[in-house]
């Protein structure tokens, strides 16, 4: 165990006498996450971030009911998700939304506060602009559900709709104390009767979502972009390390240690324990850095320590597999170069692995980045044992078996003469 | 053939063989090596040498055969032999992010050394390849020469009681090749068993007190320097350069008592003449028949002219 010490210690002396090669291994997923960052904000802040929604509002109704339903627009919360420009009719508005890149335009036709009071049959007119793809159907979604909603309140005030409508637009029976109390008394009945339909636990969960979104800055989009960083970092850096085996044999150190009172096994097993104390600084270096400047939190200690060992132990038993089977040192980098992105891209390091196709899906089954990156997004959503659990013992089997796959594959190789 | 087993004697290489898929590269190799011996083992590339080397250090197994280093089969025994072995391979074998010291300190420790032992062992060692005063330089500064020194040092840090040296002075001026050979000379002096692979046959003849050549896997011949030369005769060596062939030089050599044609190749012929007078008239029948010689020299027998006897090659070809 002394000697195994001996020479784990004399590669990360090496390592540190020339640290160039380690740093610039980490780079790569920092300057990446670092761009992606510029490009998309750096934690993405939910609300700020999200692309506001411009849109052109025709009220040809100028009734009371129309009026709330453009004022609900100026309120601060819809303000920072939506641009409203008001037109006064649907040939302005249609002018506005060629000129001025508006996503749609919403035509709230005469008669539509009469008719919805009086629950007949209307409808709100929408307008997508062709040149625009996401916002203008995020505009028809939005105006389906307020049609839904408006619908939904048509019904619940049912004949009580006609007497709003002559309270309201035309401002008669105010003066009415005892019909207009026994309105409210109605309508209160109602509205309470339809409680459990209108109040059900949906708005309760957008609150809580709301609050925590407030308590935390919003969802952090790094948290899901990030780790697919900090796996793919540890990979190349796990190869590179790896590699030094052959740079090793190569130049003769391998051949002088093998001829020493030191076992195959022993020289193996130490390259292996070196090149995993490297990566796990690395992944501490890159979680630091991820905490630090894009703000991701890693959880709780010991399933972050759990996660992070497991992960060390499946790269750098990929990267032993890689080594025991080519051989040279170009084909390895070659070879280990291309899975490596190929796992990235599969395993989910660029884009979701759930718009990738059903075949694909399994493939991603099969590689640490998988795992890896969904455990450390767990982790970095603020999950505990219970999220992080389910991708542990994948992770363990890999690590298990790269590594002893990749030990023996080197032994072989070393009683052939070939290492 | 029988061969007794002696733990006093450093190394027995007894019979070895092995192959590279049908090549046999090794092909029954049996020499012995004693305390304060410096053995050379003398071979052109391909001859062999290096795989014998592998198999004596226990880096290959042999197909059949032994190695046995003080009496202790190398293959059985991978601590005790190889603690009393030390190792300098023909590649320079350093960590060049490393500091001479530390490399030495290194390879102490992988040999069990520790402490206050460690510590003497390095600067002794340093000193015998004169390198304590750049025992912290990195080794990638180093010159060729110092690097050969240090890979030199590397394998005597810890003492060992068989060194095998594998073309330690490849590509090295002759200041630091002289300073190598002193080591290793003062190491057999020490009683050190010294096994010893060169392509300089001047330096073989030169620090081995004996000598063998192998070619194409097998042993050629064994034996002193003066044992060897034997091989050719007392008499001079007549080497020649020009437009010769190999089938009218034999014939010419048949004719003449006393002359032996060596080689005969790309234009260049030795022969081996018994005395003077078997000299003069090899040279009489090379003018009188006309043969076209740009250039005669007349020379001691020396091991270059047994390994083209043996070989029929150069040891460089």
């Amino acid at each position: 165990m002394r000697r195994i010490l001996v020479l784990v210690l004399k590669d990360l002396r090496r390592r540190l006498a020339d640290p160039a090669g380690f740093f610039l291994n980490l780079s790569i997923p920092l300057a990446m996450a670092g761009m992606m960052a510029l490009a998309f904000g750096n934690s993405g802040g939910g609300e700020q971030n999200a692309p506001q929604l411009r849109l052109v509002l025709v009220d040809l109704d100028e009734s009371p009911i129309s009026g709330m339903l453009a004022g609900a627009s100026q309120n601060p919360r819809a303000a920072g998700r939506m641009a409203v420009r008001r037109a006064a009719t649907r040939e302005e508005g249609l002018d506005v939304l060629r000129d001025e890149e508006f996503a749609a335009m919403l035509v709230i036709p005469r008669g539509f506060g009469q008719a919805l009071l009086g629950s007949e049959r209307t409808e709100l007119e929408l307008v997508k602009n062709p040149s625009e793809n996401i916002m203008p159907v995020v505009a028809q979604q939005g105006a389906e559900v307020l049609a839904l909603y408006l619908s939904a309140g048509a019904r619940v005030l049912g004949d009580e709709g006609p007497r709003l409508q002559k309270l309201l637009v035309d401002g008669a029976g105010w003066n009415d104390a005892a019909g207009l109390g026994s309105m409210i008394a109605t309508l209160y009945d109602r509205v309470d009767a339809a409680g459990n339909l209108l109040f059900p636990p949906i708005i309760e969960v957008t609150e809580q979502a709301e609050t925590k979104q407030d308590a935390g800055g919003g969802f952090n989009w790094m948290s899901w972009m990030f780790p697919g960083m900090v796996v793919m970092g540890l990979l190349f850096t796990s190869l590179t390390q790896m590699r030094d085996l052959l740079r090793e044999r190569d130049a003769g150190t391998l051949r002088r240690q093998l001829a020493s009172p030191l076992g195959a096994g022993q020289v193996i097993l130490a390259k292996v324990l070196s090149v995993a104390a490297v990566v796990a600084i690395a992944l501490v270096l890159l979680l630091t850095v991820g905490s630090l400047a894009f703000g991701l939190a890693w959880g709780a200690p010991a399933p972050l320590i759990a996660t992070s060992a497991l992960l060390v132990l499946a790269i750098t038993g990929f990267s032993a597999m890689v080594f025991a089977l080519v051989r040279t040192e170009r084909q390895g980098d070659a070879f280990g170069g291309v899975l490596t992105m190929l796992m990235s891209m599969v395993g989910g390091a660029f884009i979701p692995p759930q718009i990738l196709p059903e075949w694909l899906r399994g493939v991603s089954c099969f590689t640490v980045n998988h795992w890896g990156h969904e455990a450390l997004r767990a982790l970095a959503t603020g999950g505990g044992w219970a999220q992080v659990g389910a991708y542990l013992p994948a992770l363990a089997i890999m690590g298990v078996v790269f590594t002893g796959l990749g030990m023996t594959l080197l032994g072989r190789r070393h009683l052939r003469g070939t290492l | 053939m029988t061969t007794k087993v002696r733990v006093d004697t450093p190394l027995q290489v007894l019979d070895v063989r092995y192959s590279y898929g049908r090549t046999r590269a090794v092909d029954g190799i049996r020499f012995e090596v004693g305390r304060g011996e410096i053995f050379g083992l003398l071979g052109p590339n391909g001859a062999g040498k290096t795989t014998t080397i592998s198999m004596i250090s226990g880096l290959l197994p042999p197909e059949s055969g032994q190695v046995l280093v003080f009496g202790h089969d190398i293959a059985d025994s991978r601590g005790g032999a190889r603690t009393r072995m030390g190792m300098v391979p023909q590649d320079i074998a350093l960590y060049e992010e490393l500091s001479a010291a530390e490399n030495l300190r290194f390879w102490g420790q992988v040999y069990g050394l520790s402490g206050p032992n460690l510590k003497r062992a390095v600067e002794s060692v340093l000193d015998q390849v004169g390198l304590a005063e750049r025992a912290g330089e990195r080794v990638g500064r180093f010159s060729g020469g110092l690097k050969r020194r240090l890979n030199l040092a590397v394998g005597l840090v810890h003492g060992p009681d068989l060194l095998l040296l594998d073309e330690p002075t490849v590509g090295i001026d002759p200041q630091a090749r002289l300073r190598i050979l002193d080591v290793v000379k003062a190491q057999a002096a020490a009683g050190r068993a010294v096994l010893y692979t060169s392509h300089y046959l001047e330096e073989a003849e030169q620090i081995c007190d004996r000598l063998a050549i192998v070619d194409h896997g097998r042993l050629l011949a064994i034996g002193t320097v003066s044992e060897l030369r034997r091989l050719v005769g007392e008499g001079p060596i007549i080497n020649i350069r020009g437009e010769v062939t190999s089938e009218r030089l034999t014939a010419m050599a048949g004719r003449l008592e006393g002359v032996a044609l060596l080689s005969c190749a790309d234009g260049a012929a030795s022969f081996s003449a018994t005395d003077a007078t078997a000299c003069s008239s090899l040279v009489r029948e090379l003018f009188q028949t006309g043969a076209h010689v740009e250039d005669l020299r007349v020379a001691e027998p020396n091991l270059q002219s047994v390994f083209l006897k043996l070989t029929g090659r150069e040891l460089r070809d």
